[in-house]
């Protein structure tokens, strides 16, 4: 692992200057716990993480459970909560009840098992595949690195949106093939943030230093380079996973993405948009679901960001 | 020299063969076959059906002496306002379409033009119902010179040419369909100058589009804003008064919709009175029959099947399906008086399948045009959500259709149904009919092709100021009838049509832009399904209800300036119902109307029969 070197603040009592060796990682956390930003994005990353959880726990009912003859409730009947004066008469729902007489709650509280596993699986596929292209386009260039970028060059100059309603449309509507379409049309971003971290730090010393001594080139790409090449590409899907959210629920809203009657967030969006004026709380919630969880992501994505970019931290520069 | 000479010979050869093929304008290009249509199948040849199909290209140029439309059909609209009129074609030259013999199945034997301003329709059996089909807008009259020069399909899917009393001026593809008044109209002129078609598939923008002022008229309100309109005391409420009814259809050419006890626990496992109480407004009602009770001879038999999830679930396991089994149901997301929420009552369906029969059943959503057609070929494996508006006030309108045995919807038609039905659908008199119609009923029931769910009622709305904004039972509002106080009447509907040549559409949506610009030979009345005249002044039978006579309007002009005469009748009808007929091409070539309310089409080629 490779190590950076930070001249301490306080210099000891003897005068003397000494540099001591520190983690980047333990130096990220550090900075990062400065950016206040960041830590709000943690924490509300933190509840959604605990809700995905721990949902059985969280929502009142199933989220698909239909609750015609179970409850005295109405179609699309607003939110009714007890503290908030509702009359006690009346079956307590936070969010409402929506179209097919189901607890708005408890599916907003699965939709954030749906999205937040779109976010980290979509974002997960794209940096496996975008980190071994971009490494591997980075490390050895030539004809194999050129056609890589090529390649990748050329899915990026569609609009993600558009490219990924194409591949949807190729394999059938369906959260599987959602997050498939959005992976793809994501994976040259990580390919070329790694691409431009291999391409620097390849040819510093330590680098060297394991080829002289005999390193091979996988040893040296995967135990050496990548480590260093980490940092913009955490920045970068903790970005994406946002973004990733965003396009699945574009996806799902246009009805190429989740299918009825998933608890999906942009597909409920879609369900009761008609509703907007009648029934406003039914797209409200999950819309709010959606601004939530993306804010937090990138948040903490920005504190990452600066967290990660001396130059940045040094010059004030926040994003 | 020589060369030189060669040369001026070989130019003054090129002008005079240029020359010649310029004054030779009948002469007729044989790479031109889709614009240059045989009328040999619409005339009364001795063997028409020979080789109706093999050998279209070459038919034109036998008898070119005894083509009567030729030259005009070259170029009918480009001069319409100098050459305002076309005589009425002479005697001698009457176009005809004719069966070989009424063993094809279809209930049409003939159409000829006996004169130019008659036509006689010869059925193969009396039809109770003729005067209401044929003043379906599908069975609408345009140029035949118009139909030879698209080749009745192209320019004519976006462009009719008919006589009514707007005529389209311009199609923007995604937004609007924008009409002209037609001021040479035979009837009463539209009131508006212009009329502009919009759509949008969401009730709530029709809705705002409606309170914001830039529509005048919006169709199918959402059940949610039934409230909203009526304390609006700047809209007025429209109730639509069209008999309907949704289904849930399965085709039983696929496993395991072949297995009758499969159908059988599918409707019996269907609660579909929750459904109507809870996913439709108020005046809805579970159907009891496929048709509804307001139409006569709709509810003679045994009503539906009680809902009853034990008897479904023993059926299903005795059918071989204990655990129930996996499937998909299909719908399209389009507003529709029968369906308002398709979307939610698919989940609905969704869930009570899965609980009552534990099928667990996919949904997936198709583009409309798309859903019709694979739904409409019985392609769709699994099960899907469709239903049907009345056209025209009779119980063959519903049952004809659905269980006719052209029709593949269902999967493989069953005679135990549609013998019935062609057998009632020969008695005029209903009384005389009922019988036949509840053991058709009862057929249905027991071979249950689908589950009739629900008869939904619905609402337009239309800005307070708008005048004469009415709904009628049957056939879509006539936009000229409706007064904005301005120039422009701005319509909104659920969906941008399909195309607009409605002799090959079914969709609602396309049916009425079509029945602004072309006219069928009678009309209904704008309060009941009772015909009324309109390119025909009347139609009368014989006896025995078999030939009908039509007389035809005259002085009627289409939107080219050309006349209307029998023979447009005869072309726009051959058009549809000729399966050998080179214009039968259209948007999808199925022609569902003209094969289905007259049983079949006739001269279709044989590997298709």
């Amino acid at each position: 692992m490779a190590t950076v070197t930070e001249i301490p603040l306080d210099a000891r009592d003897d005068g003397v200057r000494y540099q001591r060796p520190q983690s980047i990682w333990r130096l990220m956390m550090r900075r990062l716990l400065r950016e206040r930003s960041a830590i709000v994005g943690m924490v509300i990353l933190g509840i959604l993480v605990f809700v995905a959880i721990a949902a059985p726990l969280v929502a009142p009912y199933e989220p698909n459970q239909d609750l015609i003859g179970v409850e005295d409730v109405d179609r699309r009947d607003g939110p009714c909560i007890h503290l908030l004066g509702c009359s006690e008469d009346r079956p307590q729902h936070l969010m409402g009840i929506d179209g097919n007489f189901r607890d708005v709650f408890s599916r907003v509280v699965y939709g954030t098992r749906v999205s937040l596993r779109i976010g980290f699986i979509t974002v997960g596929f794209a940096i496996i595949v975008g980190t071994v292209l971009g490494a591997i386009s980075g490390y050895f260039g030539g004809w194999i690195g050129d056609v890589i970028m090529r390649v990748l060059d050329v899915i990026l100059a569609f609009p993600f949106l558009l490219l990924a309603i194409a591949i949807v449309s190729v394999l059938g509507p369906g959260l599987t093939n959602a997050m498939l379409a959005i992976a793809i049309v994501t994976t040259p971003q990580y390919a070329r943030v790694v691409r431009a971290s291999v391409l620097s730090v390849r040819e510093m010393d330590f680098v060297e230093a394991s080829r002289a001594l005999g390193a091979g080139h996988a040893s040296i790409l995967f135990g050496r380079i990548l480590p260093n090449a980490l940092p913009p590409l955490i920045v970068q899907s903790t970005l994406g996973i946002a973004t990733a959210i965003l396009d699945t629920a574009a996806l799902s809203f246009i009805g190429l993405g989740a299918q009825p009657p998933t608890p999906e967030w942009g597909y409920m969006l879609a369900e009761e948009r008609n509703q907007v004026f009648s029934a406003p709380h039914l797209v409200f919630f999950p819309g709010l679901a959606i601004m939530i969880t993306v804010l937090a992501f990138n948040l903490l994505g920005d504190g990452l960001r600066d967290a990660l970019d001396p130059r940045l931290a040094e010059s004030g520069v926040k994003h | 020299m020589k060369r030189k000479q060669w040369r001026v010979v070989l130019i003054l050869l090129l002008i005079g063969a240029l020359t010649l093929v310029a004054c030779g304008g009948a002469t007729q290009d044989p790479t031109e076959v889709p614009e240059e249509p045989t009328e040999a199948p619409m005339e009364p040849t001795e063997e028409p059906m020979e080789e109706p199909t093999e050998e279209p290209a070459e038919e034109p140029t036998e008898e070119p002496a005894e083509e009567p439309t030729e030259e005009p059909a070259e170029e009918p609209t480009e001069e319409p306002a100098e050459e305002p009129t076309e005589e009425p074609a002479p005697e001698g030259d009457l176009l005809s379409v004719v069966a070989e013999s009424c063993d094809y199945g279809g209930k049409i034997l003939s159409i000829e033009a006996v004169d130019p301003l008659t036509v006689v329709f010869t059925l193969c059996s009396p039809d109770p119902a003729f005067r209401e089909k044929i003043a379906f807008t599908p069975f609408s009259v345009q140029p035949m010179e118009w139909l030879e020069e698209t080749g009745g399909t192209g320019e004519l899917l976006e462009h009719p040419i008919g006589t009514g009393p707007y005529m389209v001026q311009e199609w923007v593809r995604g937004d609007s369909v924008v009409y002209q008044r037609f001021d040479d109209y035979w009837g009463e002129p539209a009131i508006a100058e212009t009329a502009v078609l919009r759509w949008a598939t969401e009730g709530a923008a029709r809705l705002l589009e409606l309170q914001s002022g830039n529509a005048h008229y919006i169709t199918n309100i959402s059940p949610e804003d039934f409230e909203t309109v009526a304390n609006d005391p700047n809209l007025q409420i429209l109730e639509d008064p069209n008999p309907n009814i949704f289904y849930l259809a399965m085709t039983n050419t696929f496993e395991p919709f072949d297995n009758l006890d499969v159908r059988r626990a599918v409707a019996m496992g269907i609660d579909r009175q929750r459904i109507v109480e809870n996913f439709y407004p108020p005046g809805s009602e579970a159907a009891s029959h496929f048709t509804p009770c307001t139409i006569e001879n709709g509810c003679e038999g045994e009503p539906w099947y009680e809902f009853d999830p034990e008897a479904a679930r023993q059926l299903l396991a005795d059918a071989g399906y204990p655990d129930g089994f996996e499937t998909t149901i299909f719908y399209r997301d389009v507003f529709r008086v029968y369906l308002p929420e398709p979307g939610i009552v698919a989940q609905e369906i969704q869930t009570q399948l899965e609980e009552n029969l534990g099928i667990t059943a996919e949904i997936q959503v198709m583009e409309s045009g798309a859903f019709i057609a694979e739904s409409s070929a019985g392609n769709l494996d699994g099960f899907y959500m469709l239903g049907w508006g009345a056209d025209y006030p009779h119980v063959t309108n519903f049952l004809d259709f659905h269980f006719g045995e052209e029709n593949p919807a269902f999967g493989d038609p069953h005679p135990e149904i549609y013998e019935v039905l062609q057998e009632a659908g020969g008695i005029v008199d209903p009384a005389e009919a009922a019988p036949l119609y509840e053991e058709a009923n009862n057929a249905i029931r027991e071979l249950i092709p689908m589950v009739p769910i629900a008869h939904g009622t619905a609402a337009n709305a239309a800005l307070a100021s708008l005048e004469g904004a009415y709904v009628p039972p049957f056939g879509a509002v006539e936009f000229a009838l409706l007064d904005p106080g301005s120039d422009t009447l701005v319509f909104m509907q659920n969906a941008e049509p399909i195309s607009l040549y409605c002799a090959d559409e079914t969709d609602g949506e396309s049916l009425r832009p079509c029945q602004q610009v072309v006219e069928p030979l009678l009309k209904y009345e704008l309060d009941s399904g009772a015909t009324r005249p309109a390119l025909a002044t009347a139609c009368e039978s014989n006896e025995d209800g078999t030939v009908w006579t039509c007389n035809l309007r005259e002085g009627v002009t289409f939107h080219d300036g050309s006349a209307f005469d029998a023979n447009d009748v005869v072309a726009s009808w051959a058009a549809g119902i000729d399966a050998s007929n080179p214009l039968h091409t259209g948007n999808t070539g199925v022609f569902e109307y003209y094969a289905y309310l007259w049983t079949s089409l006739m001269n279709m080629p044989e590997e298709s029969e």
